[in-house]
C-alpha cells in the first residue's frame, strides 16, 4: 500500500490521497492522467489492468486501487 | 393523425404525459410496465409512425446477440468448472475469442444501421466530390431514407449492453420485454439521456408506485425545463434563425456585422443549453414522476475551467460513453499501452500518456462530431475541442510554471473567473462552427467577428430590429439572472427543491404558481414567435 501512495504522490504531489474518496468524480483525476497511472501501476506490481475494469470504483479513492491491484495479482 | 413534435408540446405534456400516468394509476403493479412499454411505442408511433420497426429490429437484435453471449458464458462457466487448474487460462482465452466474434457483428450490425439510415447521402456527396476532382465520370445516387427519431441515442444504448453483457458487467436478459422498454422508455428515446441497463431496466420492469411526493418533484422539474425552453430558446430563435439562416436574397450573415455574428453565436449557445438541458429536465421530471431515475446529462457546464472539464458537465452521458466504450479500449489496447510505457520512460509522467491518448482523443472526438450530424463543420467541431483539449494538457506545466513564476495564485477566485470565461468564449466560438450551414459559412463569419466588429447596430438601435427587441433582452436578462443564481446555489450543493419544500406548504406551492405564471406571462410563444425545434432530436 505504501508503494501504491508514493506512486499516486509523485504523480499528483497536490493531492491527498489518505483522504480523497471521490479521485474520478470529482475529476481530479482525468483520462489521461488515469491512462499514465495504470502503466506506471501495471510496471510497478506487475499486473495487467484491462479496460473494462476502469471504472470510477476502482479509481476513486487508493484504498479502491489497492484492492484492484490485489485482486487482479491473484487472477 | 396524432402526432408529437417535442416533449415541449401540448400533445405531450397535455395529452399523452397525463394519459400514461392515468393509466399508470389505476392498473395493477404487472400491468403498469406494460403500459409504459406501449405508451412509449405510442409516443414512438406518433412521432416516426411506421419507422418504429427500426427500433422493434433494433430490440431483437440486442435480444438474440444478448442471449447469444449468455449462453457462450454459460458454456464458458461450466468447462471451467470442469477442467484442470493450469487449464483455465486457455479457455477462457478461447470462449474470449469466441465472444468477441459475437459481439463485434452485434455492435456492427447497429452502427452500420445508423450509418445508412443517417449518413449515406453525406458519403455519397463525399464519394462524388472525389470522383470529380480525379475526373472519373461516374456518380453514386445516394440513397435517402428517412431517419426514426432517436436512432442516434439508443443506438448507443443497444451498443452499452452488448459490450456490458461481453464484459460480464450484466448478465444477458432473458426477458425481451424488459429489453424493449430499456429501449423504448419514452421520456429519453427522443434525445437521451443515454441510459446503461444498470441504470433504468430494473426499476423499469419493477413499475414502482406512483407516490405524491415524486409527482410534484418530477412536475416542478418539467415546470423548470418549460421554463428554460419557452422563455430562454424560444425567445432567442429569431435572432439567430435571421443571422444563421438569413435568406439568400437579404445577403444571408453577410447582412450584419461582426458583433451581430458574434451576439448570435453567444445567443446560440445559451439557447442550446436552454433547449437540451431544458428538455433533460422535462425528461428526468417524467422519469421520477414514475419513481425512474435517470442518469443527469448536465451539470451547470458554463462554471468549467478548462474545456476538458466542460465535457464532463455538457451532454455527460454522451461523454462518459465515448469515454467507456472507445477511449479507454483504444488507448488501452495493447500497442497503446507499450506506446504509453516507452513514452512515459522518456517523456514523463505528464507528456508520455499523450501520445496514446491524443490517438484515442482524436477517435473519440471524430467519432462525437460525426454523430451529431452529416455534415464537415459537425466534424470540424469534434476536432476542434480534440484541438483544445490536446492543447491545454500540452501547455498545462508550462502555465503552471508561468504562473509560479509571476507570482500568480491559481487557486485564486479571479484565476478561477478568467478561466470560466475563457472556456465560455472557446465553447462559443465551437457552437457557431456546430450551428453554422456549411463550413465556408462558419469561416464566413468568423471572418466578420475578426475584420468587421463593430458596435454601430448597438449605437443607432438596429439591433433591436433583427428578432429580438429591448423588451426580449431585458426578460432574457432576468431569466439568466435566475438560472444563474439557482446554479451557484446548486455549486454550493444547495438542493432547490427540497429548499423550497421544507419552507412550508404555502410557500412551495406558491413558488409553483410563480413559476407557471413566469412561464405563461414570459413564454415566447404566440404571434411573432418562432418556437425552436428539438435541437438534439436531430442529431
Amino acid at each position: 500500500m505504501e508503494e501504491l501512495y508514493e506512486i499516486l504522490e509523485e504523480m499528483q504531489p497536490e493531492i491527498d490521497f489518505h483522504k480523497e474518496t471521490a479521485l474520478i468524480d470529482d475529476h481530479l483525476l482525468d483520462s489521461l492522467t488515469v491512462l499514465s497511472l495504470i502503466s506506471e501501476l501495471e510496471d510497478a506490481f506487475d499486473i495487467t489492468i484491462p479496460a473494462v475494469e476502469i471504472i470510477p470504483q476502482n479509481f476513486n479513492s487508493a484504498e479502491a486501487m489497492w484492492e484492484l491491484i490485489q485482486r487482479l495479482a491473484d487472477e | 393523425m396524432f402526432s408529437i413534435s417535442s416533449y415541449f408540446s401540448v400533445e405531450y405534456l397535455l395529452m399523452l404525459l397525463p394519459a400514461c400516468v392515468f393509466c399508470y394509476l389505476i392498473l395493477p403493479k404487472t400491468a403498469r410496465r406494460f403500459s409504459l412499454l406501449l405508451f412509449s411505442w405510442a409516443f414512438f408511433w406518433a412521432v416516426s409512425g411506421k419507422l418504429i420497426v427500426y427500433l422493434l429490429v433494433s430490440i431483437v437484435l440486442v435480444y438474440v446477440f444478448g442471449l447469444w453471449l449468455g449462453s457462450l458464458l454459460e458454456k464458458q462457466k461450466q468447462a471451467l468448472a470442469s477442467c484442470e487448474k493450469g487449464k483455465k487460462k486457455a479457455i477462457r482465452a478461447r470462449f474470449q475469442k469466441k465472444m468477441l466474434w459475437v459481439v463485434v457483428p452485434g455492435v456492427l450490425l447497429h452502427i452500420g444501421i445508423l450509418l445508412i439510415v443517417k449518413y449515406t447521402p453525406f458519403f455519397a456527396d463525399n464519394l462524388n466530390s472525389l470522383l470529380r476532382i480525379l475526373h472519373i465520370p461516374a456518380a453514386v445516387k445516394p440513397l435517402s431514407l428517412a431517419a426514426p427519431i432517436g436512432i442516434s441515442f439508443y443506438t448507443l444504448q443497444a451498443a452499452s449492453y452488448l459490450i456490458d453483457v461481453y464484459h460480464q458487467k450484466i448478465p444477458a436478459d432473458r426477458n425481451i420485454l424488459r429489453i424493449a422498454l430499456y429501449m423504448s422508455f419514452f421520456p429519453q428515446i427522443m434525445e437521451g439521456p443515454i441510459c446503461r441497463y444498470t441504470d433504468t431496466a430494473s426499476t423499469l420492469w419493477e413499475a414502482p408506485r406512483i407516490r405524491w411526493e415524486n409527482f410534484i418533484r418530477g412536475s416542478e422539474r418539467i415546470l423548470y425545463g418549460l421554463m428554460k425552453k419557452t422563455v430562454g430558446a424560444d425567445r432567442l430563435n429569431l435572432l439567430i434563425k435571421n443571422v444563421f439562416d438569413g435568406y439568400a436574397a437579404n445577403g444571408g450573415y453577410t447582412a450584419y456585422d461582426g458583433f451581430v455574428i458574434a451576439l448570435a453565436a453567444l445567443c446560440y449557445t445559451i439557447q442550446l443549453y436552454m433547449d437540451f438541458s431544458g428538455t433533460m429536465d422535462v425528461v428526468i421530471g417524467t422519469g421520477e414522476i414514475f419513481g425512474i431515475l435517470m442518469p443527469e446529462n448536465f451539470k451547470r457546464p458554463f462554471f468549467s475551467r478548462t474545456i476538458s472539464e466542460f465535457w464532463t458537465r455538457w451532454h455527460i452521458t454522451l461523454g462518459t460513453w465515448f469515454k467507456d466504450y472507445l477511449f479507454y479500449p483504444i488507448s488501452m489496447s495493447k500497442p497503446m499501452k507499450r506506446l504509453t510505457s516507452r513514452a512515459r520512460k522518456r517523456f514523463g509522467n505528464h507528456y508520455g500518456p499523450l501520445f496514446s491518448g491524443g490517438i484515442a482523443l482524436l477517435c473519440v472526438w471524430f467519432c462525437n462530431g460525426l454523430w451529431h450530424g452529416s455534415g464537415w463543420h459537425y466534424i470540424v467541431f469534434g476536432l476542434y475541442h480534440f484541438v483544445l483539449i490536446l492543447t491545454g494538457s500540452l501547455i498545462l506545466p508550462l502555465s503552471i510554471r508561468l504562473a509560479e513564476k509571476l507570482h500568480i495564485s491559481r487557486d485564486h477566485w479571479l484565476y478561477h473567473f478568467l478561466q470560466i470565461f475563457r472556456t465560455f468564449v472557446l465553447v462559443c466560438f465551437g457552437e457557431l462552427i456546430f450551428r453554422a450551414k456549411s463550413l465556408g459559412e462558419a469561416a464566413g463569419m468568423l471572418k466578420k467577428i475578426g475584420t468587421a466588429f463593430t458596435f454601430a447596430s448597438l449605437k443607432d438601435g438596429s439591433l433591436f430590429t433583427f428578432g429580438m427587441n429591448q423588451k426580449d433582452y431585458l426578460i432574457l436578462f432576468v431569466l439568466l439572472g435566475l438560472i444563474l443564481v439557482i446554479s451557484l446555489l446548486q455549486e454550493r450543493g444547495v438542493k432547490i427543491r427540497e429548499a423550497i419544500a421544507g419552507k412550508g406548504l404555502v410557500i412551495h406551492y406558491l413558488a409553483i404558481w410563480a413559476l407557471i405564471l413566469f412561464i405563461i406571462i414570459f413564454g415566447a410563444y404566440g404571434q411573432g414567435y418562432l418556437p425552436v425545434n428539438p435541437i438534439y432530436a436531430e442529431f
